[in-house]
């Protein structure tokens, strides 16, 4: 038996990705339908964000264009974990059913096979609509452009979308110990629309909370904070690559715990 | 031959809480708990030779899907040891799983929404299977069941027995050491039920692959294993030759009548006149164990029907639940 490297790992994901792409396609008009929700759920997103700025010329000091890049980037770092990570969804039932120890007897990790088995292409929409903002917001900031930009734009916006990917891990991994998980997973994806804010507008109680606790403020303002301000750095942006890691860590391990213990229902 | 699997003083225990009653009940649950110990498995020992059939049976909740879970590495023995192909299979999950196939009831682990041979593929590499391998086990299939018309149809647009049929054969698809199959024929018709047990029993063969079979139908037990374990509430309660058992019980029957006249007075009757049978009452008819070596059935209906009026009869191979009671009141070993 080979050894199973990243590459015998990439090869499964891209062979299953590509059936249940295959697989989705064939149900047209659930692709057709889903897709046009998906594009009006980023519209009256929008929409909702444009109102709220004819009203406010800026919020604490922040401008419209800056934050309609907060905006685009927290899209764009929440493709992921729509796209790749949407079977945290089902974990409650697959686990509440008994049919997550279907998962536990193949000679591939665990957490990478339960999450494998589905492709949320809906995601790819909001992918769609993310970079349009964030160039069109970059374009009237008068940001620049260099490779150096570019290569600390992609950093960023992947330590986000790790935070984003590791907070719903540890939220979907409650239901291996507690069976309402689901409000868990929820109250986190509410919380994540507070993403797109500046922290600053909160009050220091939540600045904390979004920091430390629910660490949402790393989906978008401090990442971006060193595109946005980059004289005006703070320490914490600098940080949220190493932030990320040690979060997504921290989430597999409780991830893989409580999974490692499943022990099934009767049958 | 070999042992494959070796277990030794296998127990586990979980702990179960005890729910209080009532609302009253129910809050104080929340504040202080009760945690009973339950044995699911007590003390079982077995050792299982490459290339054999076992049947495991036992009634609901005996312990049977709890052994199969460690002998499969997803729990942890609470004491004693198991080791198959030789490594701790709750230690080595993954390297474990390289060697097992499994079938857990009508739970399928095939990807619902892909054709059959798509799941194929992508076992084929995840369990790293060489080509000549692959395809010469998608050959033998052939030879053994119409499998083509099953290739090309999704998990989800299948039949019942279809679907436990391929989720068999994606079990034994990467040449395993041992297959568990938990209740592969629970639900199927009888046509169904004679297919896969053909198949199993021909897969067994060509491959040499161990089988565990838990099962609640004794025809599965007869056409495929040379060996039962039978155990319940935890406890080992027999472990040898399925002729064994069959010489003893092959010959039980059980008569079912239904006499005219009210149930439970005849039925005392009966009991009165055939001295040495076991005479219940079941579901509105009166059972009579008969054993064959001692009386045939046909002598005890003859003798029933110069006393009294049937209006009508069953006959019944001994069930599993009867083999247990059987051994219970004491008899085979």
């Amino acid at each position: 038996m080979k050894k199973k490297d990243l590459r015998f790992y990439l090869r499964i994901y891209f062979k299953i990705l590509a059936q249940d792409l295959k697989s989705k396609m064939s149900y047209r008009a659930d692709f057709i339908i889903s897709t046009i929700g998906m594009i009006f759920t980023n519209i009256a997103g929008f929409v909702s964000f444009w109102i709220i700025f004819r009203n406010f010329p800026s919020i604490n000091g922040w401008s419209y264009y800056e934050m309609l890049f907060l905006y685009g980037f927290s899209l764009i770092a929440l493709t992921p974990v729509q796209c790749l990570f949407d079977n945290n969804w089902n974990l409650r039932i697959a686990v509440y059913s008994g049919d997550f120890i279907k998962y536990c007897f193949r000679p591939v990790n665990l957490f990478f096979y339960y999450q494998s088995e589905v492709f949320d292409i809906k995601g790819l929409g909001q992918l769609a609509f993310g970079i349009g903002t964030l160039a069109y917001s970059w374009h009237h900031l008068g940001l620049g452009f260099d490779i150096l930009m570019l290569l600390k734009l992609i950093v960023f916006l992947i330590s986000a979308s790790v935070v984003m990917v590791a907070l719903q891990n540890a939220a979907a991994a409650t239901c291996f110990w507690i069976q309402n998980s689901f409000y868990v997973l929820d109250l986190v994806t509410r919380f994540k629309d507070y993403a797109k804010y500046p922290i600053t507008i909160f009050s220091p109680v939540f600045r904390f909370i979004f920091t430390f606790i629910m660490p949402i403020a790393f989906i978008a303002y401090y990442p971006s904070l060193v595109i946005l301000r980059p004289d005006n750095i703070e320490i914490l942006s600098l940080f949220s690559p190493v932030i990320a890691v040690v979060f997504f860590w921290i989430s597999y391990k409780i991830w893989m715990h409580g999974a490692l213990r499943y022990n099934g229902t009767g049958s | 031959m070999s042992a494959i699997i070796e277990i030794k003083d296998l127990t586990k225990e979980f702990k179960v809480l005890e729910r209080r009653e009532g609302l009253k009940g129910s809050l104080q649950d929340l504040f202080s708990r009760n945690y009973k110990t339950v044995r699911a498995v007590d003390n079982v020992s077995m050792t299982i030779e490459q290339g054999e059939i076992v049947g495991y049976l036992g009634p609901n909740g005996a312990g049977k899907s709890t052994t199969i879970k460690m002998m499969t590495g997803v729990l942890e023995p609470t004491s004693g040891t198991i080791l198959t192909n030789g490594i701790v299979p709750y230690k080595n999950r993954s390297k474990n799983a390289q060697e097992i196939g499994v079938v857990f009831g009508q739970r399928t682990q095939l990807w619902w929404a892909l054709p059959l041979v798509e799941s194929f593929k992508i076992l084929k590499d995840i369990y790293q299977i060489n080509d000549k391998d692959y395809n010469d086990m998608l050959d033998l299939y052939r030879s053994l069941v119409d499998i083509d018309p099953l290739l090309h149809k999704t998990v989800r647009q299948m039949s019942l027995g279809q679907r436990t049929l391929s989720d068999i054969l994606a079990a034994f698809l990467h040449n395993p050491k041992i297959v568990f199959l938990d209740e592969p024929t629970i639900g199927l018709d009888v046509a169904m039920k004679a297919n896969i047990r053909k198949l199993i029993h021909a897969l067994n063969k060509e491959k040499n692959t161990t089988v565990i079979l838990t099962t609640h139908d004794m025809g599965d037990v007869d056409a495929l294993c040379q060996r039962t374990v039978i155990i319940d509430k935890g406890k080992m309660l027999y472990d040898n030759d399925i002729e064994q058992l069959k010489k003893f019980f092959g010959s039980y029957r059980i008569l079912k009548v239904r006499p005219t006249g009210e149930l439970e007075t005849q039925a005392e009757s009966i009991k009165n006149e055939l001295e040495g049978f076991s005479v219940r009452i079941m579901d509105d008819w009166i059972s009579i164990l008969v054993d064959e070596e001692k009386a045939g059935v046909m002598d005890v209906l003859g003798r029933l029907q110069r006393s009294y009026k049937i209006k009508d009869m069953q006959l019944e191979e001994i069930s599993t639940e009867e083999v247990i009671k059987k051994i219970y009141e004491g008899g085979v070993n």
